[in-house]
């Protein structure tokens, strides 16, 4: 059985998404909150499996319950359900740890589908945000590069495969397009996507760490 | 002046002295010290050789002007100029000369020091004036006698008459000392033979004044036609006081410019010597002062009195500047010991004369003299080491000034010990303030260019502020643009998010709640536009290549999801090209409303979408090529049912583009978009949403 955090303000919306959520998780418990204050109660009363967390929120945005279950529950899979589709509003998101996005407004059917796709694991990927991704690295390598050699913070990088398959999808290459002209299945692919997203976090929070030990937010 | 020479040769000299320095400066630094410093003891050896022949050369030259002027041999001077060699002296302060009396024979010049040591009052001379006179009886013209210097003052009486009497002769006699007298013998008193000439002259005993030239003495007696003995009196008098007035006139006026720029500017050098030149030309004001009301010997102390604040004027200029008091090469304590000392010379000289009393006025200031004199030699010397050391460009027209002071100091004290004899022309008095016009052109100079260089900084200061100024204010204009763009883009930004969660949840609401799939649809179709108009409120310009990266992800994934086989033919090369914002949501519409038609209507299986960017025509084309049945082209827009091809027209047009669309039953669709490349500049705020709206109803 698994266990569904829904975060949506709308009622409506809120009970649509319940069942659809309901629809690709039959056996599924929903727990559900209308603002950010009752969905970071439950986070720490509950052990979830999904999040589906809605952005923008009367007291907030959905990205501080996307940290809060990074750091309370790594294995909960965090997907934002939103009316954006800017990377402006995404980007930070996945940073915090999500590990996919819904848009809205989508049929029944595409959403169900998409849902599916991330609990199994296939995580998708836009152009832009992929365009965001590689400028993000590349301006950490920068950076770090400036900074002295002998830091001691871990630095992520991303190997040669998986620059590959993002800059293919930042070019307009569909991620199945992408497995053929790799010879690689669908599966690894997926893998390549997750393996992106989980680095965009570990970069972040390693460099958010980092800030904060710079700005002596950490003393020792 | 010859300095303009000097300064040439002093900078190519210091040219040569710095690339030396330079030369060896990477070479050794050792070296360097040793040759620098050899350097620099050459140029002061040369210095100081330079300012000894030059003194030295002055001195020559007083001595040949001596002994031109005083012929030891008596000859004839002019025409029928005739010199007296000898008198028959009297000691006496009678009226007349008394005949009785006994005297003696002296040879002319007659200085009473040597021949009548501590005579004080008068001495009658007598000269028989046979040969001359017997001539002068039967000639035309005029005869004078000329008395070159008789001090303090002098009578002359031809054959008993009273002729001339220069000025009071009790005492306080006048003052004529360095003056010359004429004196016309009437005619009518001259006798065929047996004419007598007698001087009375009134002095003081060396003892009893501060200077030598002061002390009683009579020079030469020269008889004469009075045309001759007017010119030589001309010149006497031009050498000895006219000059020494104009110069000391002049340096009147450059002591008080010196004084006046001084106190503006604050220069401590240029006071001093503005002192300088002022007290020394008051003090010529003894040459003409011939009759005071006060008695010889307070007069003569006030004389030596003013010599102690003019040494002391003169040594602090020197210091001054040698930069001691900027850079001081002697400790601070030093110099204030100094000064105290020089300012205490001034009450010290007064009370030593009186203290030894009016009868040894000559011998107290034979002390003191001395005593200044090393003062300010030691002045100059160092003046001269401090000079050289920072390699002044002045270091040789001073040293050569200095030097002739230093000449000028040894001649006046060798006179006044009596070692050399002077008669007439006195050095002194014309060669310092000459000596204080050059210092004071170079002081002029000096300033004139530190003038010159304040005025070329202030110059460039202004430049600088006007630089400075007007980059600030592009800075302040930038930062505004930015601001206003800030602003701008923040209100964007809250439209857009206003947008987003009213409307945009409404029309959400509406998607998922709505039984009619028609009208789900429209309200997706309207979420859709919503975004995009979003996008193109608040979205920055980007790249070509990322645009069509975006409008390909998304045709091929739904035509793929509509199970439509997509090829998409794109240039290889990236391009940098700007998009606007505008142009990329309408563009992005444009696409969609093809890929829907094609979805819902084509029934292709197939379909070609092939971009082309052509930069020399600042274009890009769009191709968008099904195999489906074809639509049934519309005569007008009102037969358009519902294939949205006005609005994608209407749009295109908007961009200054346009959109051809090629169809007929059986043959497929060929849409042809062909859009300008615009530059990006100004963000477009876009569609409003009032012609959004719009545009949802009317599909």
């Amino acid at each position: 059985m698994k266990q569904i955090l829904l975060l949506e303000d709308l009622p409506e919306i809120r009970a649509w998404l319940k069942a659809l959520a309901l629809q690709v998780f039959p056996d599924a418990q929903i727990s559900e909150a209308s603002r950010i204050h009752d969905a970071l109660e439950l986070v720490n009363a509950v052990r979830f499996d999904v999040a589906m967390l809605d952005l923008g929120l009367p007291d907030g945005s959905g990205v501080e319950v996307v940290q809060a279950l990074r750091e309370k529950q790594p294995e909960a899979q965090s997907v934002v359900v939103t009316i954006h589709e800017d990377d402006d509003h995404l980007f930070p998101a996945l940073q915090a740890g999500a590990f996919g996005y819904l848009l809205k407004e989508q049929t029944r059917e595409q959403l169900s589908e998409q849902l599916q796709r991330i609990s199994q694991g296939e995580p998708p990927l836009s152009p832009s945000i992929a365009r965001r991704v590689i400028q993000y690295f590349t301006t950490q390598a920068r950076q770090q590069h400036m900074r002295e050699p002998d830091n001691v913070t871990p630095h992520v990088q991303l190997t040669d495969r998986e620059n590959e398959v993002l800059l293919r999808v930042a070019k307009g290459f569909t991620l199945p397009e992408i497995g053929v002209q790799l010879n690689l299945s669908r599966h690894t692919i997926a893998d390549y996507v997750k393996q992106i997203y989980r680095k965009l976090n570990v970069s972040s929070r390693a460099e958010a760490a980092l800030e904060a030990q710079r700005l002596g937010l950490f003393r020792r | 002046m010859s300095y303009r020479g000097w300064q040439s040769w002093a900078r190519r000299f210091r040219q040569e002295w710095s690339t030396a320095e330079e030369g060896g400066s990477d070479a050794a630094p050792d070296r360097t010290g040793g040759v620098s410093r050899r350097l620099f003891w050459m140029a002061l050896f040369m210095g100081l050789l330079l300012a000894g022949s030059v003194g030295w050369g002055l001195l020559l030259l007083n001595r040949e002007a001596v002994r031109l002027s005083h012929p030891a041999t008596g000859n004839l001077v002019g025409e029928g100029v005739q010199t007296f060699r000898h008198a028959w002296v009297v000691l006496s302060d009678a009226e007349r000369f008394p005949d009785g009396a006994t005297g003696r024979m002296v040879a002319l010049p007659d200085e009473w020091a040597i021949n009548h040591p501590r005579h004080a009052g008068g001495i009658w001379y007598r000269f028989q004036l046979d040969g001359v006179a017997a001539r002068d009886a039967a000639g035309e013209s005029l005869r004078a006698i000329y008395i070159e210097r008789a001090c303090s003052n002098v009578e002359v009486h031809l054959n008993g008459q009273v002729l001339y009497r220069g000025g009071r002769m009790t005492d306080p006699y006048a003052r004529h000392c360095y003056r010359s007298h004429v004196v016309a013998l009437p005619s009518g008193l001259l006798k065929a033979r047996g004419n007598v000439l007698d001087l009375k002259v009134v002095g003081y005993p060396l003892e009893q004044v501060a200077a030598r030239q002061r002390a009683g003495g009579l020079a030469s007696v020269r008889i004469g036609a009075l045309s001759d003995i007017r010119d030589l009196s001309d010149e006497q008098e031009f050498w000895t006081s006219t000059l020494a007035g104009v110069l000391g006139g002049i340096l009147a006026v450059m002591g008080l410019f010196a004084l006046g720029l001084a106190w503006i500017r604050r220069l401590d050098y240029l006071m001093y010597f503005g002192l300088l030149t002022t007290g020394w030309s008051l003090a010529t004001a003894r040459f003409w002062l011939t009759e005071l009301p006060a008695p010889n010997a307070t007069v003569e102390v006030m004389i030596a009195m003013m010599f102690a604040p003019l040494v002391g004027c003169a040594v602090q200029f020197i210091l001054c500047y040698a930069g001691a008091r900027a850079q001081p090469m002697i400790s601070a304590v030093w110099m204030w010991r100094v000064r105290a000392w020089l300012w205490a010379q001034c009450a010290l000289l007064p009370l030593t004369l009186l203290w030894l009393g009016f009868d040894r006025i000559f011998a107290g200031v034979s002390l003191w003299y001395p005593i200044f004199a090393v003062e300010i030699c030691a002045g100059i010397g160092y003046f001269l080491w401090a000079a050289g050391k920072r390699r002044r460009p002045e270091f040789w027209l001073m040293s050569v000034i200095m030097g002739v002071v230093v000449a000028v100091l040894g001649i006046e004290l060798s006179y006044q010990a009596g070692w050399i004899k002077l008669w007439g022309v006195h050095v002194t008095h014309f060669v310092m303030p000459v000596l204080y016009a050059a210092v004071a052109i170079r002081l002029m100079q000096v300033y004139a260019k530190a003038l010159q260089a304040a005025q070329g900084a202030k110059a460039k200061l202004e430049q600088r502020v006007k630089e400075v100024t007007a980059e600030m204010e592009r800075n302040f204009n930038q930062i505004a643009e930015l601001r206003a763009e800030q602003v701008a883009e923040k209100e964007r930004k809250r439209i857009a998010s206003d947008l987003h969660d009213d409307l945009g949840a409404k029309l959400l609401t509406i998607v998922h709640t709505s039984n009619n799939d028609r009208i789900s649809t429209l309200a997706r179709e309207a979420l859709e536009e919503m975004r995009l108009s979003v996008r193109g409120l608040t979205g920055r310009p980007m790249v070509l290549s990322d645009a069509l990266a975006d409008w390909r992800a998304e045709v091929v994934s739904r035509l793929r999801q509509a199970g439509i086989e997509c090829e998409w033919r794109n240039p290889n090369d990236i391009i940098e090209e700007p998009l606007s914002s505008r142009t990329y949501v309408q563009t992005t519409r444009i696409l969609r409303e093809a890929v829907s038609n094609v979805i819902k209507h084509s029934g292709a299986s197939h379909v070609i979408v092939s971009a082309e960017v052509h930069l020399d025509l600042h274009d890009f084309v769009l191709v968008i090529q099904d195999n489906g049945k074809g639509i049934e082209l519309a005569l007008d827009d009102r037969t358009d049912r519902g294939h949205g091809m006005t609005s994608m027209k209407h749009r295109a047009k908007q961009l200054s583009g346009q959109c051809l669309v090629e169809s007929g039953p059986g043959f497929g669709t060929v849409i042809r978009l062909t859009l300008p490349l615009e530059v990006a500049t100004m963000q477009h705020p876009g569609p409003t949403l009032a012609r959004m709206v719009d545009h949802v109803r009317s599909q």
